[in-house]
């Protein structure tokens, strides 16, 4: 969670709008809603995005989600980490009011789901799994047509724009039919961005893109979450959440393993794997084997690999700096984030691995 | 991805404008409307009657089986209440089968619940903006199919009097009024069966069977109007309803089955609803994989519950009076004789006076052990006939074929050695339809 972000305040009190984008909102309804951008400068209302407290979902004989507590605060990107069946979609589901829990409460931007049910989605937008339209319509005309459902309240220049946004402007008038599976993931998100959201639940949101589009999904989440959007990401691409995420949840089994900000999980992390390429690879092999906790290896193709925590490979840079051996690559082979989902959801132990045999654990398809 | 605007455009969110019911409504008007098979029914609706009419204007023969069948080269009033005859039996459930019966099913198809669900409308607001969008649609395409059968029969044959159920000719405007009431009353049995149609796809979420669905049904009542004699069952079918407009086209009105099925129509819309609506209230949208695990458990129960209800019907279908008695069919096919013949002979340019009555002994009976019900009868009508010679009347006996259904509607049919053969000349040489050759009556079975 964000500090900062959340503060304490009478939502009560608060009936204009935000100067700074934040606004109150759905007045007309019996609770009211107050948004916040980050680093607001007025007393913000003390409003997660999300505020999820003990939820349970059982199907038949399995439970799919098992006592969660998840906050997700305005201006965070949270990460929704686990293997399949750790209860990822489901939690989504509850969250967008697909599914009733068994057990336990959602509240977005403090309205509790249950009492209002699709009404307390105003500001909320994403898609669960891959994004679903209508084949027989155009991509734009998908997209007027849930901009009326939501109101009308996206112009046709605010279509545009979205359409724009995700490179999908050249194909808009297209039958969704004939749209590739990237180009429905892009639709999906301009859908979500015509809602103008202020909370974004993403399931998967770059599965179908290539690189160039999945870095852009990377770039449009970062600029939105600086607006003080609060952006919730299931993804199996860690090396893709690590670029955007402060915050990760990590569940298994339908329970939370474990809950903090990026910082929190750099510090717990287990060892995590690197490439590293020297002027003198041999050298540099005896310096790592020398320090403390480290394993070290020399790779057939030159360089070595290197098993070790953060700070423990702070002392080895400095030791080759010392011995005036040149650093010319240095690469993360397993993150601490990959190391840490490992650690966190397989029974296997991953000390005392060396970098290879830790890499080909960590890395190997589930 | 390319060209991202600044972020700070988004950054101000907005309450969905009007309420969630129209804006339901009318995106699913924009999706029914967006589909190539509502434009075809809309099509067929249109073209549909033009071409039936056109095909009756250049052939002899007549739909004769049908209600009004006789007279569709005499007035083209005939032709729309034939096509509504037609329509209800089949057109109707087929219209509301094809225009409804994948509107739920559909979302679960496309796996698009999860998209309109997660907008800013509840799944009330769904529900009911797509049961308006339904009931639009499907009224809309009734409505066309009404227009079109009378502009088609008025334009090719034209707006003549028709003879009614009692043998009486009704003048045009009297016929064209209770030709659009009867459509107009039609409408109700066809939400009936689009309530059964949102029925089946929401409970089957299959759209197959949403689209059969109410064919079947419409299948089974006929199957059912065949085994049983009882009033009861009949009266609760929804394919019924569509009767409900025969007891307006006689002399003497009568509304019974018109109110009774009207209530009952009412009923199955209320009940259909319902069930839908909560079935849809408590579902989980799961994902794909769940529902694909699952996908053939919702339309089995469907199937077996559907199936229970017609085996109870079934066993039910004779409870309670008949409606088809020897007395009714007697007293209805005697007086409509009696003013059939009256208008034959107007027909042949024979001056009869106001209130002339023929002194005739109708005699019906069924071809069947049982004495009452609908099927096959026989009916003899002894016609006493004054003649300067005879002492003191000479005694004539006309047989017709009488074909009555459960509904209390007959179409008599004499062989041509009796009365003539399907037309005869009128007055100025003309060709005409021979009034006593088929007649057609509905009595009230209540």
């Amino acid at each position: 969670m964000t500090d900062g972000t959340l503060r304490r305040g009478n939502p009560a009190s608060v009936t204009e709008p935000y100067p700074e984008g934040g606004l109150a909102l759905g007045a007309e309804r019996s609770q009211q809603i107050h948004w916040c951008a980050a680093g607001s400068p007025i007393d913000c209302p003390a409003v997660a995005a999300v505020r999820a407290t003990g939820l349970v979902k059982r199907f038949e004989t399995t439970t799919a989600v098992d006592g969660v507590d998840l906050v997700v605060a305005p201006g965070e990107v949270r990460g929704l980490l686990g293997p399949n069946g750790a209860g990822k979609t489901t939690l989504l589901r509850i969250l967008f009011g697909l599914i009733r829990p068994d057990a336990g409460e959602v509240e977005l931007f403090g309205r509790e789901l249950s009492d209002l049910g699709q009404s307390a989605l105003d500001g909320v937008a994403g898609f669960v799994e891959e994004p679903a339209f209508y084949p027989y319509l155009s991509g734009r005309a998908n997209l007027r047509l849930l901009a009326r459902l939501d109101g009308n309240t996206a112009t046709a220049e605010e279509i545009e724009d979205a359409l724009t946004r995700v490179d999908l402007s050249p194909r808009a008038d297209a039958r969704l039919s004939v749209y590739s599976t990237g180009m429905r993931q892009r639709l999906g998100i301009a859908a979500a961005l015509v809602r103008r959201p202020r909370l974004l639940l993403l399931d998967e949101p770059t599965s179908g893109l290539d690189p160039a589009g999945a870095r852009a999904v990377a770039a449009l989440v970062q600029e939105l979450a600086a607006d003080g959007v609060a952006i919730l990401l299931s993804s199996h691409q860690i090396g893709e959440l690590e670029k955007v995420c402060s915050a990760y949840t990590v569940l298994r089994d339908g329970r939370v393993v474990w809950d903090g900000t990026a910082a929190e999980l750099e510090e717990q992390a287990p060892v995590s794997a690197y490439v590293l390429t020297t002027s003198d690879d041999a050298h540099a092999f005896r310096i790592a084997a020398e320090q403390p906790g480290i394993r070290a290896e020399l790779t057939p193709t030159g360089g070595l690999t290197v098993a070790a925590a953060p700070q423990q490979l702070d002392a080895v840079v400095l030791a080759l700096g010392d011995a005036r051996v040149i650093i010319r690559r240095l690469e993360l082979l397993v993150s601490p984030l990959e190391a840490m989902f490992f650690a966190l959801t397989a029974d296997e132990r991953l000390d005392g691995l060396a970098p290879q045999e830790l890499a080909a654990k960590v890395l190997a398809p589930a | 991805m390319s060209a991202l605007a600044g972020a700070s455009e988004l950054a101000v969110p907005r309450r969905a404008a009007g309420d969630g019911f129209t804006n339901a409504y009318r995106a699913e008007l924009q999706k029914l409307l967006a589909q190539l098979t509502t434009r075809l029914v809309a099509l067929f609706a249109v073209i549909g009657p033009f071409a039936f009419a056109a095909v009756l204007k250049v052939q002899s023969g007549t739909p004769s089986d049908a209600l009004f069948g006789a007279w569709v080269h005499s007035s083209g009033f005939a032709i729309s209440l034939v096509i509504l005859g037609f329509a209800g039996t089949w057109g109707f459930p087929i219209i509301a089968g094809v225009l409804v019966g994948d509107l739920f099913a559909s979302e679960d198809r496309h796996g698009t619940w999860k998209t309109i669900l997660t907008r800013s409308c509840t799944r009330e607001d769904v529900f009911t903006g797509k049961l308006a969008a339904a009931g639009t649609v499907t009224i809309a395409a009734s409505l066309l199919l009404a227009a079109s059968s009378l502009l088609a029969g008025i334009a090719l044959v034209g707006a003549q009097p028709l003879v009614n159920f009692s043998g009486v000719l009704s003048s045009s405007g009297h016929v064209l009024a209770l030709t659009l009431v009867s459509w107009l009353y039609c409408l109700l049995p066809v939400l009936a069966y689009t309530s059964l149609a949102i029925l089946f796809s929401v409970a089957t979420r299959n759209g197959i069977l949403g689209v059969l669905g109410p064919l079947i049904v419409a299948l089974l009542t006929q199957l059912l109007d065949l085994i049983g004699k009882g009033v009861i069952v009949h009266t609760l079918l929804i394919g019924s309803a569509f009767d409900g407009w025969h007891g307006l086209f006689v002399n003497h009105p009568f509304f019974g089955p018109f109110l009774a099925s009207g209530f009952v129509c009412l009923v199955w819309i209320a009940v259909c609803l319902g069930v839908s609506w909560r079935i849809l209230r408590r579902r989980d949208f799961l994902t794909r994989s769940d529902a694909g695990r699952t996908s053939w458990t919702a339309p089995l129960r469907v199937v077996v519950a559907a199936a229970a209800a017609v085996a109870i019907l079934a066993l039910c279908a004779s409870l309670g009076p008949t409606g088809v008695t020897a007395r009714r069919v007697s007293h209805a096919i005697g007086a409509e004789f009696n003013n059939v013949t009256l208008l034959q002979q107007q027909l042949i340019g024979r001056q009869v006076p106001a209130g002339a009555k023929l002194d005739i002994l109708p005699t019906c009976n069924r071809r069947a052990a049982a004495a009452i019900g609908p099927g096959d009868w026989n009916c003899n009508i002894y016609v006493y006939l004054p003649q300067p010679n005879a002492v003191p009347f000479q005694q004539t006996a006309v047989e017709y074929d009488v074909s009555v259904e459960y509904n209390g509607c007959y179409k008599a049919q004499s062989p041509p050695a009796f009365l003539g053969g399907p037309t005869m000349r009128n007055a100025r040489g003309r060709n005409v339809t021979n009034p006593l050759y088929i007649v057609y009556g509905c009595f009230n079975e209540f």
